[in-house]
């Protein structure tokens, strides 16, 4: 069995990165007295997966992870223990439980929804997004391993709006064949608008999503 | 005054190194509602997150406090040098972890002293907290205390600090903050509160107390001013660990610590009588926590936090009474969820390999061990009762074992050392690789790797050396120079040492006076914080500070001090006599070692203490 765990990274710990989540999440998970399984060999290690690494300096609303368990346990059992185990900036907000032969949900991840809030110039950025979306391609720079690469991002902005509140919502590729992160197109955007440099953000990953952007975790 | 805003704090932590250090949220922190508690304490650590979230001193007063409903405890760190900067561009003042309140709103802020190095962090957190450094100027806001092993030279540090807590502090701590609740629900002054809280057994008020110097600078009296004030000051001493407080729950940063594990703490205190040693000298006696006391304290510890490692920490574990029992217990209990069993500050003289098996079972890390000296009678002069047998059969027991990686430390700049005794090193470094290589190969690990350390001697208050004049540190330079040559010719002997101008500056604060102050707000002016770490060691600073002062840094260091003069610290009574330090100083430079006191009373001064030590 896997329990797919939904959960919260709240503002406070947006500066965590996440090989400091997972650790996090190790000692949780070894916390709640679970039945958890390690990875075999000389150093072993709790198996635990994510769907996707979550940004240093964004905060998440739904990040989901697969946790491999021994035996029978129920949904509510993890969500109860782990719960318990997890600190207030890091609650547990559903678990369901699938197959072993489930596909991970890093396999089934499709794209990501984010809302931005832009905290300099936001008049000029958010008057600049109806234009912005009508170019047929956007050129961006994507950093890759040999520099920077021009990349079209346009087909991987699924949905950009302002929101009532005044924040840009942003549905974004998120795959292994294609990604798009806000920063990418926050710079674009910015470039478009013609602001001198991209401005300061307070960005949260609201949503996962699969295919036909189904939320991740019903997948 | 700086006003504090999340806004701009947030501003500030998108632009720092590590900014997690800040944000705090971790498993288990402490948050209760500030305005209901009677006392805030916060408790500052004078250096990074990472090194004070390591410390063992800081979770169990931490745990103490808060246990109390009527008081809270939150947690301080020194910001790291771009933040500090970054604070002050942004106008907010320094704040606790945990709520995010500025320092000055608190009661007492508290500072632990576990190096001497750490001092100018002290005036550099207190001055982003825009709280008066000096104590003659703070009329109101919190009372700012220290305590921890540096405070047993208070000295230094007396024109900053309103009161010291001397000893341990598991009882000390609580008296303090019921005392500070008290005057508070009275409405006493500032100066009332303190001559309350002088009157507590082990605690200082360095207010109410007046030295003269003579004219070559040293001390000539050290007297009260005040009636409350006591001659000496009695440190305190928990006397049965089974029955003193220990948490049941430890806060588990996100950011990796340097030490990020459980610890128990197996006993306090050590016999051997190491002369050098000043913890072995102000923790007696040995006090031991039960099989049964630990085993309770790792299943809740573990419980609690998650954590994959359990440290056993004391001086010398080696000396605990049930030490493989331990050993095989914790391994045997955890083994399913891979909790591993470390265990540091093993002497080399003592039976190692059933607790290293055990130990190993689970995982494998270096093994350090400590000979300190090169030859047999530099660790006679030193007492460290350890023989190169002891060395030889200790690594060959470890290479046996499948450890491959052995850390030899050494001190340079010991009383009495000559040419031999480093060429000695030489010497032990060819011993261990002798060792692993008379083991057979399909018994031993690949991959031999040792490491020879060699630090600079650095004399302490409460210690038999604490008479003894520093080498210079041209001398200490020759000797690193000579040592690096030796260790050059032993193939296969990786050699570090650390720079001597900082040993010179400890030694300074070690043995300083109430003068020592002034160099210290000096340097802090002049820049210097951090000290510890060598990338922002501004030794220009300090030479300029102790210029600025008139005082010379080799009077506190290099000089040697006669049988008769008053020392700074000859008021705190630590339990060892100056009497008995003095005939260990004596004996030290005739070569001849003493005894471990647990083989027959040597008359270290701890029976004055009653039911402190006995006789077994």
């Amino acid at each position: 069995m896997k329990a797919w765990i939904t959960f919260e990274k709240k503002p406070r710990l947006r500066h965590i990165g996440h090989l400091d989540l997972m650790r996090a999440m190790q000692r949780a998970l070894r916390k709640s007295d679970l039945p958890i399984c390690f990875s075999k060999g000389f150093n072993p290690h709790l198996q635990l997966t994510f769907a996707a690494p979550l940004s240093v300096g964004m905060y998440g609303l739904r990040e989901v992870m697969e946790v491999p368990l021994e035996g029978d346990v129920t949904a509510e059992e993890v969500m109860d223990k782990l719960s318990r185990a997890l600190p207030p900036e890091l609650p547990c907000v559903s678990v369901r439980m699938v197959d072993d032969k489930h596909p991970a949900p890093m396999a089934l991840l499709r794209a990501a929804d984010f809302d931005i809030e832009l905290l300099e110039n936001a008049d000029a950025m958010r008057a600049a997004v109806p234009g912005f979306l009508a170019q047929s391609e956007i050129i961006a720079l994507r950093k890759t391993k040999k520099g920077e690469a021009p990349c079209d991002i346009r087909p991987m902005i699924y949905n950009l709006l302002v929101t009532p509140e005044g924040h840009l919502r942003a549905v974004l590729a998120l795959c292994e064949t294609a990604t798009c992160k806000p920063d990418l197109l926050l710079q674009a955007l910015s470039d478009y608008a013609g602001l001198p440099e991209k401005p300061r953000t307070l960005i949260a990953r609201t949503q996962l999503y699969g295919k036909q952007f189904a939320p991740l975790e019903t997948l | 005054m700086k006003e504090f805003s999340a806004d701009r704090l947030e501003r500030l932590l998108d632009t720092v190194l590590k900014p997690a250090r800040y944000t705090g949220g971790e498993m288990n922190a402490v948050c209760k509602p500030f305005s209901d508690a009677d006392v805030t304490f916060a408790f500052c650590f004078p250096d990074s997150y990472e090194v004070g979230m390591s410390h063992l001193g800081i979770k169990i007063l931490y745990d103490i406090i808060n246990r109390r409903p009527w008081a809270l405890c939150e947690r301080v760190f020194m910001p790291w040098p771009d933040m500090a900067d970054g604070m002050r561009r942004e106008n907010l003042p320094l704040f606790s972890i945990e709520s995010r309140t500025p320092l000055r709103q608190f009661d007492i802020v508290g500072f632990t002293l576990q190096y001497e190095m750490c001092y100018t962090n002290i005036l550099e957190m207190l001055d982003l907290a825009d709280i008066p450094l000096f104590s003659r100027d703070r009329t109101d806001g919190p009372l700012i205390i220290a305590g921890g092993p540096c405070a047993y030279n208070p000295e230094p540090l007396a024109p900053f600090i309103d009161a010291f807590q001397i000893g341990d502090g598991e009882e000390l701590m609580v008296e303090f903050i019921e005392c500070v609740r008290a005057c508070k629900a009275e409405g006493l002054s500032r100066l009332e509160t303190l001559r309350r809280l002088a009157k507590l057994d082990g605690v200082y008020v360095p207010a109410f107390y007046q030295e003269t110097y003579n004219e070559d600078g040293t001390l000539a009296s050290f007297t009260p001013t005040d009636p409350v004030a006591p001659a000496r000051v009695r440190r305190r001493v928990v006397l049965d660990l089974d029955k003193a407080a220990y948490p049941e729950s430890f806060v588990v940063p996100y950011t990796e610590a340097v030490f990020d594990r459980i610890t128990l703490e197996i006993m306090r205190g050590c016999t051997r009588g190491c002369r050098f040693c000043q913890a072995g000298m102000l923790y007696r006696p040995v006090r031991e926590r039960s099989l049964e006391t630990l085993l309770k304290q790792a299943d809740s510890l573990e419980r609690s936090t998650g954590y994959e490692e359990i440290s056993l920490s004391s001086l010398s574990s080696g000396d605990y009474t049930h030490l493989t029992e331990l050993v095989c217990a914790l391994t045997e209990r955890y083994a399913d969820k891979k909790v591993s069993v470390s265990l540091p500050s093993m002497r080399l003289d003592s039976i190692v390999k059933p607790s290293l098996e055990e130990a190993q079972k689970i995982r494998k890390s270096g093994l350090t061990l400590a000979p300190e000296a090169g030859t047999q009678r530099l660790r006679d002069v030193i007492n460290k009762g350890v023989t190169e047998d002891d060395l030889v059969r200790a690594v060959t027991d470890a290479f046996e074992s499948g450890w491959s990686t052995v850390k030899l430390y050494f001190m340079i700049g010991l009383p009495t050392e000559t040419d031999e005794d480093l060429e000695g090193i030489g010497h032990l470094a060819q011993d261990v690789i002798g060792a692993y290589f008379s083991v057979p190969k399909n018994v031993r690990a690949r991959g031999l790797r040792v490491t020879c350390s060699a630090s600079s001697f650095v004399p302490k208050p409460f210690t038999p050396f604490q008479w003894f004049g520093q080498d210079t540190h041209d001398q200490i330079v020759e000797k690193q120079t000579k040592l690096r040559d030796i260790l050059h010719k032993v193939k296969g002997v990786n050699f570090n040492y650390h720079e001597s101008e900082l040993s010179m500056l400890e030694a300074c604060f070690a043995r300083g006076d109430r003068r020592m102050g002034d160099v210290l707000y000096a340097a802090w002016k002049n820049g210097c914080r951090m000290d510890g770490w060598s990338e922002f060691l501004n030794y220009e600073g300090w030479l300029k500070a102790f210029d600025d002062c008139g005082l010379d840094p080799a009077f506190y260091a290099n000089r040697s001090r006669g049988e008769h003069e008053l020392l700074p610290w000859d008021f705190i009574d630590a339990g060892v006599t100056r009497a008995f330090l003095w005939r260990e100083w004596q004996r030290a430079q005739r070569g001849e070692v003493t005894p471990d006191c647990r083989k027959g009373c040597q008359g270290c001064g701890l029976k004055r203490f009653e039911g402190v030590c006995v006789d077994r």
